[in-house]
């Protein structure tokens, strides 16, 4: 009987590895980027920006710039890429089909600092090259990774210049609240924001985080009103930015600014809101806008590769087949495949070890901004920008450099705002 | 009573699959990482099952158990790094650590939530999991919402090359060997007294009372058992493979209707039920978000709908009731 | 200067309470007669909250006539999974009523992010807002409050003056007598599930009234939470102990807030929701008819 049951298993087990057996692997002759993207679930958001970035750049990498030379000759890109349902169980098997099935060669880690990590082990342990678009916890870079490279900027660094412009225009404001997510990325961009509020001589009146999937901050925002701040910076993600603004707008709670990181740069924040998101600002990777152009990178003396701003637009336009603007995360991630492009050049080579090793080396400019990586790989060459809503346009008030308008200082009252008054400087 | 072998005959089924599993993912290229995530769903089918099969009590809370596994395994490697001498011994005192979290754990719900039945058992549970979760970001132990993240500490203590191993090999090896040691449990308690006093409480509790079986130490113990196989796969599955633990994600209720939806799928109760469903939902979840991705939860949830409106016992137990009487009836169970 | 910021807070929090409570009604109806838990409750809600949402900025509707149209849907969703999946599940045991509820939910997130994006979405009713001492209340937020008394009220005129309200009652009380006493047991089954999903449809369109942001398919998870724990302060199977625990749990939630933060070194939105968790444990097991009702 046993040997019935013993064939049927025999059976079983081909079936099996029939339905496992491996497609054809990529031909020599191009370069292939795979991702675990973050189709659906919680990251579909952002997730579906990143596609729409990558496939921008790819696309211009393969019809504008021709290819990739690698040893004289031009390689094209391919993009390949699967839905991580922006869960860790599929991030770890689609990373593994991807290099060893597919043969890509290199990888683009999922969106968040989660999932970037739990990525991380497998592409290290097939010494494969990990592009790390979505992913701002300083921590990952002190785990001593070598095959990992950040084109995002750390989290620390994301309320720097709100803190420095405020500090420039208006010397006397001295009253700062600090109200944050209570999540690991805000956490550290909530540290971040502190020691430099504290070392520019503000004062913080004000310090609390809420929970992820908060629906009400009424009670918060109440004891904030309380404390009477100048600036209020603050965020974490999409959703409570946009309740963050509203609810300080429904307590009339007016500040001089109003700075909330993730949500307030994007469309739909100000399509929610509208006029009371007028004067709010936002700290962002990259923003449509900013004036990031060769004759920029010339001055500066760095390379200058990839799409203008508008091109880039265009072509993520054509990728998404939807008429809508690229937000950071779209950008951040074309960023990173102009990057990868730039390395393989440097290195003539495709394999990892070699790319790595010129990625760390590489300094360049693109419609991103600049790209640097210290030898941990963290991103260390890009500045940040800050936005500001202006008559529901979204202007870059910060640094001098990137600015496409000046800051309106101080932020309308919301009662002003409800009677239709804009933000626009005179 | 154990002289009889035949009693362990179902398991040949079971540990052929593990073992497949295992030759299939150390020896085919670019299997090895789907066969770990196969394995993680069939433990978790394996592990929830222990408990859910045999008592019909839904933990929709059971997520915690992982969680606090998670924790145990965080909490050993981070806070005994620097002990130089323990090597390899570090990981076997995570995995202490995970079973006695999660037997504490369990032991606290199941003291306050066991006394409850049916819908008001499965609330309980997940407002234990929520509370647990809140409880640790509000208090801000175990470094609160930040969590922790350790690859550094593993590097540190193993090496580059072995702490690698250990995150993308030895933690799935844990895992496979986690559902098998499951599966074992399953069989036994479905064997002795436990699976007799849990099915006569899963038919009718309060006669089961009556007739003098004592109802609540079979299903604390089932509970307890479940609870430690969870604990032990989130310090393998999720501490190991993944070197971190933020609380957002090692208590997300998901987890548990994942593990729901595999039980179900194969058939509560039975043995091989858990692998048959963690092996479908694994497998369609995978070639889905290769095939069409962005669109699997789409496809998947009508599809459970269907079978639980019109497969309820699930696929083994078709199976169970289409092999009765035939020679194949003691292997399947 | 606390105690004005503890009364402000708990004036927000009555408010809130009472479209909480409105937001529960439906799961506990559900409860009550079929004695299923409707684990996909906050989609339902989000179906709401996007219903209001596109009304008012596709076609200008204000969200107080979205109420009817939210009613007529919810009915709708209503009657179809009872008929297509409910009504085959109310005799199996509670696991394939809690994934076949919970798959529905799955179902109407994706259904929503396909047909609208994933995209954050929200509307802006101005309609002016009182200044208290203590707070300030926009008009919206007092409507949603006002709508949700009004709905509850009619709730319960219909449940004690009218026949199918009557039977339905008699179902939760006794199902097999009322079944001997010649009540549709099947009729009611239907038309209860079917009420319970058109309130916590409308409940979305006023919760939206009181945070008209943060539109997504996936918004309705954490009020699934809420909703079990003041169902169960409500004693899970009673609509009205429903509304008044979605009273209490909204001044409970939005006063200790303003207490734990005297905690040093706490996150106190954090403390809320556990000693909210906790507050479900406590009452399940020592009073689990409820919070508000007599044993």
């Amino acid at each position: 009987m046993s040997n019935r049951c013993s064939i049927r298993m025999i059976g079983f087990v081909a079936v099996f590895a029939l339905l496992f057996a491996t497609h054809a692997s990529a031909a020599p002759g191009k370069i292939v980027i795979g991702h675990p993207a973050c189709l659906s679930g919680k990251y579909a958001k952002a997730g579906e920006q990143a596609i729409g970035g990558i496939k921008a750049c790819v696309d211009w990498v393969n019809k504008v710039y021709g290819g990739v030379t690698v040893g004289g000759k031009k390689l094209p890109l391919e993009y390949k890429y699967y839905d991580c349902e922006s869960k860790k169980e599929a991030v770890t098997s689609l990373i593994s089909r991807l290099i060893t099935v597919d043969k890509v060669d290199c990888i683009f880690a999922p969106y968040s600092s989660g999932l970037t990590l739990r990525g991380a082990p497998v592409a290290e342990s097939h010494k494969m090259l990990y592009m790390d678009h979505g992913g701002a916890n300083n921590k990952i870079f002190r785990q001593g990774f070598q095959y990992i490279v950040q084109t995002i900027g750390p989290a620390s660094r994301y309320h720097e210049g709100t803190l420095d412009m405020i500090h420039k225009v208006d010397p006397h404001a001295k009253r700062v609240a600090l109200a944050y997510e209570d999540s690991e990325f805000a956490k550290m961009v909530m540290a971040g924001a502190e020691e430099h509020a504290k070392k520019l001589g503000f004062k913080i009146v004000f310090k609390r985080t809420y929970p992820k999937g908060v629906t009400d901050l009424t009670p918060l925002l109440s004891a904030l009103k309380a404390a009477k701040p100048d600036i209020v910076i603050g965020g974490g993600h999409f959703e409570d930015g946009q309740l963050f603004n509203r609810q300080m707008a429904d307590l009339d709670i007016n500040a001089n600014a109003l700075s909330l990181i993730a949500a307030a740069t994007l469309p739909a924040f100000y399509k929610a809101l509208t006029g009371m998101a007028e004067g709010v600002m936002g700290p962002s990777h990259w923003e449509y806008g900013v004036k990031y152009a060769p004759e920029e990178a010339k001055k500066v003396g760095l390379p200058w590769i990839g799409p203008s701003q508008d091109e880039f637009v265009n072509l993520f336009k054509k990728a998404l087949g939807k008429d809508i603007i690229p937000d950071y995360h779209a950008a951040e991630a074309g960023a990173a495949v102009l990057a990868l492009v730039m390395g393989i050049e440097k290195a003539g080579s495709v394999d990892s070890d070699k790319v790595r090793r010129a990625l760390g080396d590489l300094e360049f400019m693109s419609f991103y901004g600049g790209w640097d990586v210290d030898d941990t790989g963290l991103q260390v060459g890009h500045s940040m920008v800050d936005v500001q809503w202006q008559g529901g346009k979204r202007v870059i008030v910060w640094p001098a450099e990137a600015q496409t308008g000046k800051l309106y200082y101080p932020m309308p009252t919301f009662a002003e705002k409800a009677k239709g008054k804009l933000a626009v400087p005179k | 009573m154990r002289a009889d072998p035949t009693k362990y005959y179902p398991l040949i089924p079971v540990y052929v699959a593990y073992l497949a599993m295992f030759l299939i993912g150390s020896n085919m290229t670019g299997m090895w990482q789907l066969m770990a995530m196969l394995a993680f769903y069939c433990a978790l089918g394996q592990a929830f099952n222990i408990f859910l099969g045999m008592t019909g009590y839904v933990d929709f809370g059971y997520v915690a158990f992982l969680g606090v596994g998670t924790y145990g395994m965080a909490l050993g490697i981070t806070k005994l790094a620097h002990v130089e001498e323990l090597g390899i011994g570090i990981i076997i005192i995570g995995l202490a650590l995970a079973v006695v979290m999660a037997t504490l754990l369990s032991l606290a719900v199941g003291a306050v939530a066991l006394r409850l039945r049916g819908a008001y058992f499965a609330i309980a549970t997940i407002g234990v999991n929520e509370g647990f979760r809140y409880f640790i970001e509000g208090a801000k132990i175990w470094n609160g919402s930040e969590g922790m993240i350790f690859t550094a500490e593993l590097n540190q203590i193993f090496g580059r090359e072995t702490a690698s191993a250990l995150s993308t090999f030895w933690a799935d090896v844990l895992v496979l060997i986690i559902a098998a040691a499951a599966a074992f449990v399953t069989l036994y308690y479905m064997k002795s007294k436990i699976g007799y006093a849990l099915t006569a409480l899963r038919e009718d509790e309060d006669a089961a009372k009556v007739m003098g079986i004592h109802v609540t130490k079979y299903k604390i113990i089932a509970f307890i058992t479940s609870a430690v196989f969870a604990g032990l796969l989130g310090a393998s599955a999720w501490a190991l493979k993944t070197p971190y633990v933020f609380p957002p994600e090692v208590f997300e209720i998901h987890y548990t209707v994942e593990a729901i939806i595999i039980v179900l799928l194969g058939g509560a109760g039975t043995l091989l039920g858990p692998l048959v469903g963690g092996l479908i939902y694994g497998l369609s979840k995978y070639y889905l978000s290769i095939v069409l991705p962005g669109f699997q939860l789409l496809i998947f949830a009508p599809i459970i709908i269907l079978i639980i409106v019109f497969f309820p016992e699930g696929i083994v137990g078709m199976l169970k009731n289409r092999v009765k009487g035939t020679a194949l009836e003691q292997y399947v169970l | 200067m606390i105690l004005e910021q503890l009364i402000g807070n708990l004036i927000q929090g009555l408010v809130l309470g009472a479209i909480y409570g409105m937001a529960t009604m439906g799961l506990s109806l559900i409860f009550g007669v079929l004695r299923v838990v409707n684990v996909g409750h906050g989609a339902f809600i989000m179906v709401g909250a996007f219903i209001a949402w596109w009304l008012f900025s596709a076609l200008g509707v204000i969200p107080i006539l979205a109420i009817p149209v939210a009613l007529v849907i919810g009915l709708a969703l209503g009657f179809i999974f009872y008929y297509s999946v409910l009504r085959r599940l109310i005799k199996a045991p509670e696991l394939a009523s809690l994934l076949a509820t919970f798959s529905i939910g799955v179902l109407l997130e994706e259904t929503a992010k396909l047909i609208f994006g994933s995209e954050f979405r929200g509307y802006n009713w101005a309609v002016g807002k009182i200044t208290l001492p203590m707070t300030v209340l926009p008009m919206t937020k007092l409507y949603a409050c006002l709508g949700s008394v009004l709905i509850a009220v009619l709730l319960y005129i219909w449940f004690n003056k009218t026949r199918a309200g009557t039977a339905m009652r008699s179902v939760v009380e006794d199902s097999e007598g009322a079944k001997v006493c010649g009540v549709n047991v099947e009729g009611v089954y239907a038309m209860s599930f079917a009420l319970g999903i058109g309130l916590t449809v409308v409940s979305g369109v006023l919760l939206t009234m009181f945070i008209p942001v943060g539109i997504n398919p996936y918004m309705g998870g954490p009020y699934t939470l809420k909703a079990f724990v003041i169902a169960v302060l409500g004693g899970l199977a009673s609509p009205y102990g429903a509304f008044f625990g979605g009273l209490v749990f909204g001044l409970i939630e939005n006063g200790s807030y303003t207490l734990f933060a005297f905690l040093p070194g706490v996150e106190p939105f954090a403390l809320t929701r556990f000693f909210s968790c906790m507050m479900l444990l406590v009452i399940l097991l020592i009073r689990p008819t409820g919070l508000l009702r007599a044993k």
